[in-house]
């Protein structure tokens, strides 16, 4: 009895402990971040909401009649709003019609703005509402449509504004009370305040309690708790502006799906967040730039980075708006079903703080969005070669020996690399630009060693510069007074990796002036040309700050309230570090690369992004795909989740899966954090160290689609990786998908094994166009969703027919080795029997290419008269023609057309011309086989990539 | 070295095969040459049915599945398991595509000829490590430019191969005086276990004397032995004394117990303070002292528990704890009965306590019955008595038997000793409880020779077991050699390993494998982490020396 007793108490005993290691949980800290009902302006606003429809007020705010005016393509006017006694308060208007079809609204209030207010504790913040995010965030797209016009269907209280391509476009006015709705094609896309929840809460001087009691309270008793100081986890926020929101309803009528808002994690089409189906979301999507750790999945919390840009999708339709607003900003998403049983989604912005500025986009394509946003955010930077291969990190790499060590066992294992990376604590006692010099010996042979295969160094710079003695770049800071200041205008001090910290203030010209003289080699002198930066941290995070930020009345430069700025602030540091290394070597300037963890519209002009620290687990690795695709659509797209999992150590299959998905992300690097195991893809062994090996070689392999991807971004802000609805717009089935994607525009349909075990994976086609396997041509031909093998060692990659991509099949330790090999062209022919493609090529490093250094060439294969044609569309400048010269010796040495003509198999030679030279290739038929499509190999065809060819196949 | 090393063996076996042959294709080394020597076709060497026109031979196009055809370029380098497998990327769909050929081919001449991997050929680097002659940039890629360096490569090369074979001369030397050494200590432990065999044989003769010795001495005693009265009347005086103790004990107990579950109560809420400390503390902000709590706390709550309190345990406490009715377990009154006397009853007492508790009676009676004996209460229960002659002569027993116990177990120590393995020629017995140290990073690292290997911080000067010798082994390593041949380089090697030193936190005990190589003095070469807290130590000593030499050997003779 007590024996079996005493065993069964063992076996409780055991099971506590083992209880215990699992209660080693890995759930975000909630209480560390707000919830809307925290926060405010947020509970202010939903409750504002929430009164206005439950009632039958009408929306306090009207357009003075006499005050507008239109003209040169702008709409001005004042709106009023009506608050108690029949005062008005008087909020410019200004709505701005663009070349690009855009239309801009911006609203700000006048006593703000002449500065006609008081602010209390003896605020020296600026009084305006914060009107410099475009200075931050845009770079064009504002050239004014000065053939707007009035349209036919105004009246006295409607003022209706065609504009646009054709005047395709129409923005109906109305006065009172005021709202916008924004037509295309007679049809209503978006409406601004159709719902009566827009709400400017203008300045008022604090009414103390005794005289309060006096005056009689608006009908709608508003909650005046968190006007005047807000307090959470211990830091109290000063408010000296008083209540400062702003908030817009924007609907989308007829669309079921919003995309957008990066970044969450959660699915790429938006839940709704408030009262609807199950499993809505109850807090709103929210945007402040956080360190959240230990994020969790399925979310509307906030992380590390955020792009105010919403695009609405239904069949044959995209439209978008551009919140421009740097505060901390909330958005609610609601659908309900509409008319024609379409759904209806209707949201609600609401920011704290700043004026309100918003930019509509009425598409129809997806593409149009995109591209009308990268005229106005900029392009996504066309990168160096080096950043779109694979990327080795590591918290971290603790000396110069062991960096030589990973370096030489990638090549000992036939796995090629670019970039191995340093993180903190290199550093001397994390004092950034320095090195500890017990750990990093001998640098400069670390230098040459990477140097010998091209390799680069990534090192972490981060914004918090230690507050310490014999520092020089805490004392250059101080005395130059270039920081970030608390409320009272004293340099701020807070807590990050050094302990105590100052931050450099960015968006002070003068910080960014000084921030280059720190990355100049013979300052930082642990640094080589070939070291580029990683910033971390720059949200900022601050330890003991309030949500691991800081406080909201902090100042920056300008005497902007930190409120005011927050959402932008990651990316002034980011763009001073990418002035910094495009200054730091005399001579011919060299393409910058700076990673950043913070980020806002406009953060792909300076570099990459990635997800921050994900977790060593299966829902992490799924959760990437959505997240990704997110930033993609919405102008961040060269972005990546760390391979493996930050923290925890995953298994080798999933490491596997990690890579064999992260070699589809456009962004690629495995990162780990210090206390986990070593992951190294050559640490694993058989079989999965040759199955990474595979992955990150076929990432190799495929870096002239990358390359040609990310051209594509760098000219029109294409996504690099594409949802399902981008590419089939018209195709319903496919617009919640964010499971598969597309490269760029090349038809590859990559579909990442995300589920631990997995066997197979279900593949959807959207067309009855035919997908060819990547790997063995097995074709698929029916619109719908295929089951496929995917055992560990299976991509399942996709290629979709009709196109054709470039590739490089030889493989190399470091992507600048490929620089001289042959391309091999891969034909997938589509059903119509024709294919085309694009190539781009260019030096990889510096800026010649805007000076035409480059080859873009157009593939054409027309099934009719069985021509494949390379045509030159690269735009021509001064170094064209040396350019072509050099790059004259790469050739095609190969090119493959996978399904094709059983008709074929008669050819021995075909014929090909560039210039006038002929050649006679041979060509090699293999028959199909059971599902495996028909191919054929034209041997060595003797053309240049920089040359105009044709290849004739009949 | 390990592949190079490799390469270079067979290259330069092959030079004596190839002293009579003409020019061969580029990159072809003499061992393949055969294979090229047709002028108008080339057959496949893995697939002899594929036959190329000799034009296609180096045309920087692959045709052969195994590569064969391009033993000059680049074009074949994908031919590998490393490589996506597309059906089209190799040249007939499922035929072997393992390469045939072991790389490039560089004549190195002034030095020594080698292969370098195909992937290497044509990229724009000048591969002199293996290529000193710049041939694996024929084609100028860009305009790179490798010039032959053999002459002072080969001369740097053949001057370190002169240092390197003076060294392992005086390598092999060392390890000879480490081996003589090892067998003076080998012989030392023989000598003393000849010593204590001799010994132990001397006191086993003794010790039958002096157990005849005791014998007769008890003999002479046995008659003088006056037998004792039966002690039946002070029975119940015992019983009571045994109540009143008992009484005493329960007290005792009950009091024990209650301060022990007050214990608890604080273990359980100082555990729960804790485990909600560690599922809410940052990782992130990497605060030292809070990680060493946090790890601190974790291996405490991983050890096995001391089983205080469970259930079953408890039940039997409360059993005892219970005052001894006449339901109880002890019927005081039937042995306070003077009839029944037997005073061995007493002894077997525990025979009518409940089974669990036997064990804990059985010890705080065997405490009574010393006391009852010391308080004249209760008579020895042997019956024989001692003299002084007895007594002599038990000690004298006494001491021989410990003295030959003694001896007997350094003799076994010394015979393990003896059979343990101190590897080859048993030469670690001579390193053995010696110590090298290296400067890392942060840290110094120690190798004490089958002792323990640690981390020592220059900081705080802590110092972590990174493991304790357990035994030795050998593995198989492919690095490269660098030039000061401070490496381990390719093959088998003897390793030692530690293990279970101090454990870490979120992972296991530390432990490390110590790889060793031939050199010419004891030193720790490279400290790396290969996972966290499973290290690896690369070493050279003389002591492999020979070992090493013996496994090259067999590895160039495969």
């Amino acid at each position: 009895m007590a024996v079996t007793t005493v065993y069964s108490f063992l076996r409780l005993a055991a099971f506590f402990v083992f209880a215990l290691n699992v209660s080693f949980s890995t759930a975000v800290k909630h209480e560390g971040f707000k919830t809307c009902d925290q926060s405010g302006f947020c509970k202010r606003n939903r409750a504002f909401a929430d009164a206005v429809a439950s009632s039958s007020t009408t929306s306090p705010y009207r357009i003075s009649p006499e005050s507008a005016t239109f003209a040169n393509g702008q709409f001005r006017a004042t709106v009023l709003k009506t608050i108690a006694d029949g005062l008005t308060v008087h909020l410019p208007l200004n709505v701005t019609f663009l070349k690009s079809g855009l239309a801009r609204v911006t609203l700000d209030e006048e006593r703000r703005r002449t500065g006609d207010i008081e602010l209390r504790h003896g605020s020296k913040a600026r009084k305006e509402r914060y009107n410099e995010s475009p200075a931050w965030a845009l770079v064009g797209g504002l050239d004014i449509d000065f053939s707007a016009q009035l349209g036919e269907h105004g009246n006295s209280d409607v003022t209706a504004i065609r504009y646009g391509d054709n005047q395709r476009n129409e923005a109906f006015i109305r006065h009172d009370p005021f709202s916008i709705y924004f037509q295309r094609d007679g049809e209503t896309q978006v409406t601004f305040n159709q719902r009566g929840f827009l709400n400017i809460e203008h300045w008022r001087p604090k009414v103390e309690v005794e005289v309060e009691e006096g005056v009689e309270k608006p009908v709608t008793a508003e909650d005046e708790s968190t006007w005047w100081e807000e307090s959470f986890g211990g830091n109290t926020d000063t408010k000296p502006k008083g209540p400062e929101s702003v908030a817009l309803d924007v609907s989308f009528p007829g669309y079921e799906h919003v995309f957008g808002i990066p970044e969450h994690t959660g699915p790429l089409s938006l839940r709704e967040t408030r009262g609807g189906s199950q499993d809505a979301f109850t807090d709103p999507y929210r945007m402040y730039n956080s360190d959240v750790f230990e994020y969790e999945l399925n979310s509307p919390m906030t992380l590390y980075g955020s792009i105010p840009f919403m695009q609405a999708h239904r069949k044959g339709s995209s439209v978008g708006i551009l919140w421009l607003n740097a505060a901390e900003t909330w958005v609610d998403i609601t659908k309900k079903k509409g008319t024609k049983s379409k759904v209806d989604t209707d949201t609600h912005w609401i920011s704290e703080s700043g004026i309100l500025d918003v930019f509509v986009f009425l598409g129809p394509r997806p593409e149009d969005l995109t591209k009308a946003l990268g005229d106005l955010t900029g392009q996504t930077q066309l990168p160096q070669t080096f950043s779109i291969g694979y990327h080795q990190c590591r918290w971290n790499y603790m000396s110069d020996e062991e960096v030589k060590e990973v370096d030489a066992k990638f090549d000992r294992h036939g796995i090629p690399y670019d970039v191995i990376w340093l993180d903190l604590e290199y550093t001397d006692d994390r004092k950034y630009f320095t090195v500890d010099s017990d750990k990093f010996h001998n640098p400069a042979a670390m230098h040459a060693q990477l140097d010998e295969r091209h390799r680069k160094l990534v090192t972490l710079i981060d914004p918090h510069i230690k507050n310490t003695a014999n520092y020089p770049v805490v004392d250059q800071l101080k005395e130059k007074d270039l920081t970030i200041k608390n409320k009272d205008g004293v340099t701020y001090e807070g807590w990050c990796w050094p302990g105590s910290s100052h931050w450099i203030d960015c968006f002070d010209p003068k910080a960014r002036a000084w921030w280059k003289t720190l990355f100049k080699p013979d300052f930082f002198k642990f640094s080589t040309y070939n070291t580029y930066i990683w910033n971390d941290m720059n949200e900022p995070s601050v330890f003991n700050g309030p949500e691991t930020t800081m406080p909201k009345d902090n100042l920056h430069h300008g005497d902007w309230e930190h409120r005011d700025v927050h959402n932008i602030n990651g990316m002034t540091f980011v763009n001073a570090t990418y002035h910094a290394l495009l200054d730091r070597k005399p001579g011919k300037p060299i393409r910058p690369f700076v990673l950043t963890r913070s980020f806002y519209a406009g953060s792909q002009r300076l570099g990459a992004m990635w997800t921050g620290d994900n977790l060593a687990e299966w829902g992490h690795l799924e959760a990437s795909l959505p997240m990704i695709l997110s930033l993609n659509i919405a102008g961040m797209p060269s972005s990546g989740a760390d391979v493996g999992g930050f923290f925890g150590t995953p298994s080798s299959e999933l490491l596997t899966r990690w890579f064999q998905a992260g070699a589809f992300y456009p962004f690629f690097r495995a990162h780990a954090h210090i206390d986990t195991r070593r992951r190294e893809p050559y640490v694993a062994g058989p079989p999965y160290t040759g199955i990474m090996a595979q992955a990150i070689r076929l990432r190799y392999q495929l870096l002239p689609v990358w390359y040609t991807a990310y051209h594509e971004a760098s000219v029109d802000n294409s996504p690099i990786l594409r949802p399902q609805y981008y590419v089939h717009p018209e195709d319903e089935a496919g617009f919640s998908m964010d499971d598969q994607f597309y490269v760029g525009s090349t038809g590859l349909l990559s579909k990442p094994v995300t589920k631990e075990g997995a066997a197979t994976v279900d593949v959807y086609f959207a067309d009855d166009e035919i997908y060819y396997d990547y790997f063995d041509y097995t074709i698929y031909s029916k619109k719908g969703f295929r089951t496929v093998d995917a055992p560990l060692d299976k991509i399942p990659l996709f290629a979709r027919g009709g196109h054709i991509i470039p590739r490089k099949d030889r493989p190399r330790r470091s992507s600048h080795l490929m620089q001289w090999d042959p391309i091999t062209l891969v034909i997938f022919l589509g059903k119509s029997g024709d294919a085309e493609g694009t190539l781009y090529v260019d030096d990889g490093e510096t800026f010649d290419y805007q000076s035409g250094a480059q080859i873009f060439s157009k593939f054409v294969f027309d099934g009719v008269s069985s021509t494949l044609t390379s045509q030159d569309i690269a735009p021509k400048g001064s170094l064209t023609d040396s350019y072509r010269k050099t790059m004259a010796p790469v050739r095609v040495e190969k090119v493959i057309i996978i399904g094709a003509p059983a008709h074929w198999a008669d050819k021995k030679h075909i014929s090909a011309e560039q210039g006038k030279e002929k050649m006679q290739p041979k060509l090699q038929f293999h028959p199909a086989s059971g599902n495996k499509a028909a191919w054929a190999v034209v041997r060595d065809p003797k053309v240049s990539i920089a040359k105009e060819w044709k290849i004739r196949f009949a | 070295m390990g592949r190079l090393e490799a390469l270079l063996i067979v290259g330069f076996a092959a030079c004596f095969i190839n002293a009579a042959e003409g020019p061969r294709p580029r990159g072809v080394g003499p061992e393949f040459a055969r294979f090229y020597e047709s002028t108008d076709t080339f057959s496949c060497i893995s697939s002899p049915s594929i036959q190329l026109p000799i034009s296609h031979v180096n045309d920087d196009f692959c045709d052969c599945p195994d590569g064969s055809d391009e033993p000059g370029t680049s074009a074949c380098a994908h031919l590998s398991s490393l490589s996506p497998y597309t059906v089209g990327a190799v040249p007939i769909g499922d035929v072997n595509t393992t390469l045939a050929l072991p790389g490039y081919y560089c004549k190195n001449k002034g030095h020594q000829p080698s292969y370098v991997p195909f992937t290497n050929v044509n990229d724009g680097v000048c591969d002199y490590q293996l290529c000193c002659d710049g041939s694996d940039e024929w084609a100028k890629v860009g305009g790179i430019k490798c010039d032959d360096r053999c002459k002072e490569i080969g001369k740097e090369w053949r001057k370190l191969d002169e240092q390197r074979q003076k060294s392992a001369s005086n390598a092999a030397k060392r390890r000879k005086e480490l081996v003589a050494q090892a067998a003076i200590l080998r012989q030392e432990v023989e000598v003393k276990i000849h010593t204590l065999e001799t010994e132990i044989q001397a006191e086993e003769i003794k010790l039958k004397g002096l157990e005849a010795n005791l014998a007769e001495a008890e003999r002479q005693q046995r008659g003088k032995v006056v037998k004792r009265p039966g002690s039946g009347g002070k029975l119940s005086m015992l019983a009571q004394l045994a109540r009143d103790r008992i009484e005493e004990l329960r007290e005792a107990l009950i009091e024990v117990r209650s301060q022990r579950d007050m214990s608890k109560g604080r273990i359980a809420e100082l555990e729960g303070i804790l485990t909600t400390f560690k599922e809410e503390y940052n990782p992130n902000f990497n605060d030292e002292g809070v990680k060493r709590a946090v790890r601190g706390w974790e291996d405490y709550a991983a050890r096995d528990k001391p089983t205080i309190g469970d259930e079953a345990h408890d039940r039997d406490l409360d059993e005892i704890a219970k005052p001894d009715s006449e339901t109880g377990a002890i019927k005081w009154n039937e042995w306070e009965e003077p009839e029944e006397s037997d005073v061995d009853v007493l002894y077997k007492i525990e025979a009518y306590l409940p089974a669990p508790f036997r064990d804990w009676i059985d010890k705080k009676l065997r405490d009574l019955r010393v006391l009852l004996i010391e308080n004249g209460v209760l008579a020895p229960s042997s019956d024989v008595g001692s003299s002084k002659e007895v007594e002599e002569a038990r000690n004298a027993l006494k001491a021989t038997e410990d003295s030959l116990k003694n001896n007997r177990n350094q003799l076994n120590t010394h015979k393990e000793d003896l059979e343990k393995n101190y590897g080859a020629d048993d030469v670690f017995r001579a390193l053995k409880d010696q110590c090298i140290t290296k400067d890392s990073g942060e840290y110094t690292y120690e190798l004490c020779w089958l002792g323990s290997t640690k981390q020592i911080s220059k900081k705080n000067n802590g110092r972590t077991t990174m493991g304790n010798f357990v035994s030795i082994d050998s593995v198989t390593v492919d690095d490269e050699v660098p030039p000061d041949g401070k490496g381990l380089g390719s093959g088998v090697r003897v390793a030692l390993r530690y293990e279970n030193g101090q454990h870490c936190w979120n992972g296991p005990n530390r432990s490390t494998l110590v790889v060793l190589a031939c050199a010419e003095t004891d030193e720790l070469w490279k400290i790396t982490e290969e996972e966290k807290c499973v290290y690896r130590m690369e070493v050279g000593t003389p002591a492999v020396c020979e070992v090493a030499e013996k496994a090259q050997t067999l590895k160039d003779e495969l």
